[in-house]
C-alpha cells in the first residue's frame, strides 16, 4: 500500500488549497445551482408580490388577509416548509424554489404595499387631474414612487433567499448548502468554511447588485431630491 | 501521521432518532401507511422495468455516498445514464423510491426491514429484521414487494453494531469474542449512546445473550472519538461502534466477534423501484459488486473519505478499477 497522503485535506485544516483545486468543479456547480435557485425564487416571488400588493392597495379589505397569510407563511420553519411541500413537488429543484417564493412573499408584498401607500394623495390627485386613467396612474406614478421601498424589500428578500437555499440540502437541491451539510457530518472544516464564505459572498454581491439597480432606476432620489 | 478527530458516523439505525424528526412527523399524513393507494396500484403491480435513465439515491452519510457512487459507475458502464441525488434521511428518500423519483438506493437489510415494518404495522410491531440473513431477506422482500420495490441480492459487506475493547485488555484476558468476555466474568463499563441501556442489541443483549456483567453505560455516543478515547485510556472497558469503522486501529482497539449473533443481519443491499429498475439489467450490473465488496473494504473506503477527505467519487472509481469491476 502506498503511504497515506499528508496534505491539508488529511490534516483537516480550515483553509486548504488542495480542497479548492480538487473540488473546483463541484464548487462551481454548487455556486451556479445556488444562484439559479435564488434568482428564480426572487423573480417568481416578485412577479407574484407586485399584483398582490396592487390588489391589496386597490381594495382595502384585501390588505388584511394578504398580509396575514404571507406573514403566517413566513413563520413556518424552513425544514417544515420543504417537508410540507414535498408531496406536491417531490424531490426537485421546484420544491426548493416554491418554498423560497413563499418566504419572499412576506418581505416583498409588505414593502411594495408600504411604498404604494406612501404615494402622497396630492400626487395621485394631480395625476388624475392631468387625465391619467387608473392603469397609467399605477404604472407611471404609483409604482415608480413605490420603488425605493420595494427595492429595500427586494434586497432583504434576495439576501434571505441566499441563506435559505442551503436548507434545500435535505432534498439534495441546496446549492452550497449541499456541501455545508455533508461537510458538517464529517467535520470537514475546509468544505464547511469554503462553502459558507461563498454563501456570504453571494449574499453581499446580490445586495450590491440590487443597490446598483435601485440607483439606476430611481434617478430622482439622487442629488438631494428635487 | 497527524489526523483530525474521527468523525461521528451518521447511521440509518431503525428506531434511532432521525435527523429530522419534525419532517418525519409532518410527512406522516402524506406517507401512505397502508401500502399503495389506488392511483399507485397500477405502478406497483407493473412488471419489472428497465428504464435507461436512473437516479441513484444516497442518504448523505459517507458510506451511503460511496455505495451510491459505485452503483452509478457500474450502471454507467452497463449503458445506463445515471444521476445522483443526496437526501437527508430515509423518511425522505423511501417515498421517493416508491414513486420512482429515485430508482435505486444502497440499503441495510435488517434496518430497512424494521423500518418498512414500522411504517406498515406501526412502531410497536414485532421486529422484522433478525440476525439471520435468510430470515431478514424474506421479511424484507415481503414488506418491499407491495410497495413496488425490488430488493436485489445482498452482498458480502455488513454494517452492523459491533463491540471493541483495547488490544492490551484483550490480550490480558484472552478475549477474541463477546462470548469470551462473558466466560471471563469481567466487569465491563460500556461507552455507547444513552439509548444502549434499553436497546436489545446493546446492554440488555450483552447481559442476556453473553452473560456479560455490564456495570454501566457511559453515554459518549456510538463510535465517537470521546467514546474510543475512554476505552483507550481504560476509563471504560468496551465501546459500541460499527463493523465498518476503520479508525479502531488508531485508538489501539480491536473488535470482538459477535459469536452468538446478537446483531441483526445489516448486509448492504441495493433496493430498486421495480417498475423502473427492477429488470435483470440493473441486477446484472450491480451483483458483481456485492460479491466483491467486503466489510473490511467498506471500512477502508470510509476511512479514505472520512479521515483523509478524498472525494467519494474518486475513491469509488479507484476501488472498482482495482477490483477489475470497472474498465
Amino acid at each position: 500500500m502506498t503511504a497515506p497522503p499528508d496534505d491539508c485535506l488529511a490534516r483537516n485544516e480550515w483553509i486548504c488549497g488542495a480542497y479548492l483545486t480538487t473540488r473546483r468543479h463541484i464548487l462551481l456547480d454548487a455556486v451556479l445551482q445556488h444562484l439559479r435557485l435564488t434568482g428564480l425564487a426572487v423573480l417568481i416571488g416578485l412577479a407574484l408580490a407586485v399584483p398582490l400588493a396592487v390588489l391589496a392597495r386597490r381594495w382595502g379589505w384585501a390588505a388584511g388577509p394578504v398580509l396575514g397569510v404571507t406573514t403566517i407563511l413566513y413563520t413556518i420553519p424552513s425544514l417544515a416548509m420543504f417537508s410540507l411541500l414535498l408531496p406536491l413537488y417531490g424531490l426537485s429543484a421546484t420544491l426548493v424554489v416554491a418554498g423560497l417564493v413563499l418566504y419572499s412573499l412576506t418581505l416583498l408584498v409588505r414593502n411594495i404595499l408600504a411604498g404604494l401607500r406612501a404615494v402622497p394623495e396630492e400626487t395621485r390627485q394631480a395625476a388624475r387631474g392631468m387625465g391619467y386613467g387608473p392603469v397609467r396612474l399605477l404604472l407611471a406614478v404609483e409604482l415608480p414612487l413605490a420603488l425605493p421601498a420595494a427595492m429595500a424589500g427586494l434586497r432583504i428578500a434576495a439576501v434571505s433567499a441566499v441563506s435559505l437555499v442551503t436548507v434545500g440540502a435535505i432534498v439534495g437541491f441546496g446549492g452550497l448548502g449541499n456541501l455545508i451539510y455533508t461537510g458538517m457530518n464529517t467535520y470537514f472544516k475546509a468544505q464547511v468554511l469554503t462553502a459558507s464564505v461563498l454563501c456570504v459572498l453571494i449574499a453581499v454581491a446580490a445586495d450590491l447588485l440590487l443597490l446598483g439597480v435601485q440607483h439606476l432606476i430611481t434617478p430622482w432620489t439622487r442629488d438631494g431630491g428635487r | 501521521m497527524r489526523r483530525g478527530p474521527a468523525p461521528p458516523r451518521r447511521r440509518p439505525r431503525a428506531g434511532a432518532a432521525g435527523a429530522l424528526p419534525l419532517a418525519a412527523v409532518l410527512l406522516l399524513p402524506a406517507a401512505c401507511s397502508t401500502g399503495p393507494s389506488l392511483e399507485n396500484r397500477g405502478r406497483v403491480t407493473a412488471p419489472p422495468g428497465d428504464s435507461r435513465h436512473l437516479t441513484v439515491g444516497s442518504a448523505g452519510f459517507t458510506e451511503s455516498d460511496l455505495l451510491a457512487q459505485m452503483y452509478a459507475l457500474l450502471l454507467n458502464q452497463a449503458g445506463y445514464h445515471t444521476s445522483l441525488i443526496t437526501v437527508a434521511n430515509r423518511e425522505l428518500y423511501e417515498p421517493a423510491l416508491e414513486s420512482g423519483q429515485i430508482d435505486i438506493v444502497p440499503e441495510y437489510a435488517a434496518t430497512l426491514a424494521d423500518w418498512l415494518n414500522a411504517k406498515e404495522n406501526g412502531p410497536g410491531a414485532p421486529p422484522a429484521g433478525s440476525p439471520d440473513l435468510g430470515t431478514t431477506m424474506s421479511a424484507l422482500r415481503r414488506l418491499a414487494a407491495p410497495r413496488g420495490l425490488t430488493v436485489l441480492d445482498p452482498g458480502r459487506a455488513v454494517d452492523q453494531n459491533a463491540f471493541a475493547v483495547s488490544r492490551d485488555y484483550a490480550r490480558q484476558h484472552h478475549l477474541r469474542t463477546l462470548g469470551d468476555v462473558g466466560a471471563a466474568g469481567l466487569k465491563v463499563r460500556l461507552a455507547a449512546g444513552d439509548e444502549c441501556v434499553q436497546r436489545p442489541y446493546c446492554a440488555p443483549g450483552l447481559r442476556r445473550t453473553y452473560g456479560i456483567d455490564v456495570t454501566g453505560v457511559d453515554p459518549k455516543g456510538v463510535g465517537t472519538t470521546p467514546a474510543k478515547q475512554a476505552v483507550q485510556s481504560g476509563r471504560d472497558q468496551m465501546v459500541l461502534t460499527t463493523t465498518t469503522d476503520a479508525t479502531l486501529d488508531d485508538f489501539g482497539l480491536v473488535l470482538l466477534t459477535d459469536d452468538r449473533h446478537l446483531q441483526n443481519a445489516d448486509y448492504v443491499v441495493p433496493v430498486a423501484n421495480r417498475a423502473r429498475a427492477g429488470g435483470p439489467g440493473v441486477a446484472r450490473a450491480l451483483d458483481p459488486l456485492g460479491r466483491v465488496l467486503t466489510t473490511a473494504d467498506l471500512a477502508f473506503l470510509n476511512e479514505k473519505v472520512d479521515s483523509r477527505r478524498r472525494l467519494p467519487a474518486d475513491v469509488a472509481r479507484t476501488y472498482l478499477r482495482q477490483k477489475g469491476l470497472l474498465k
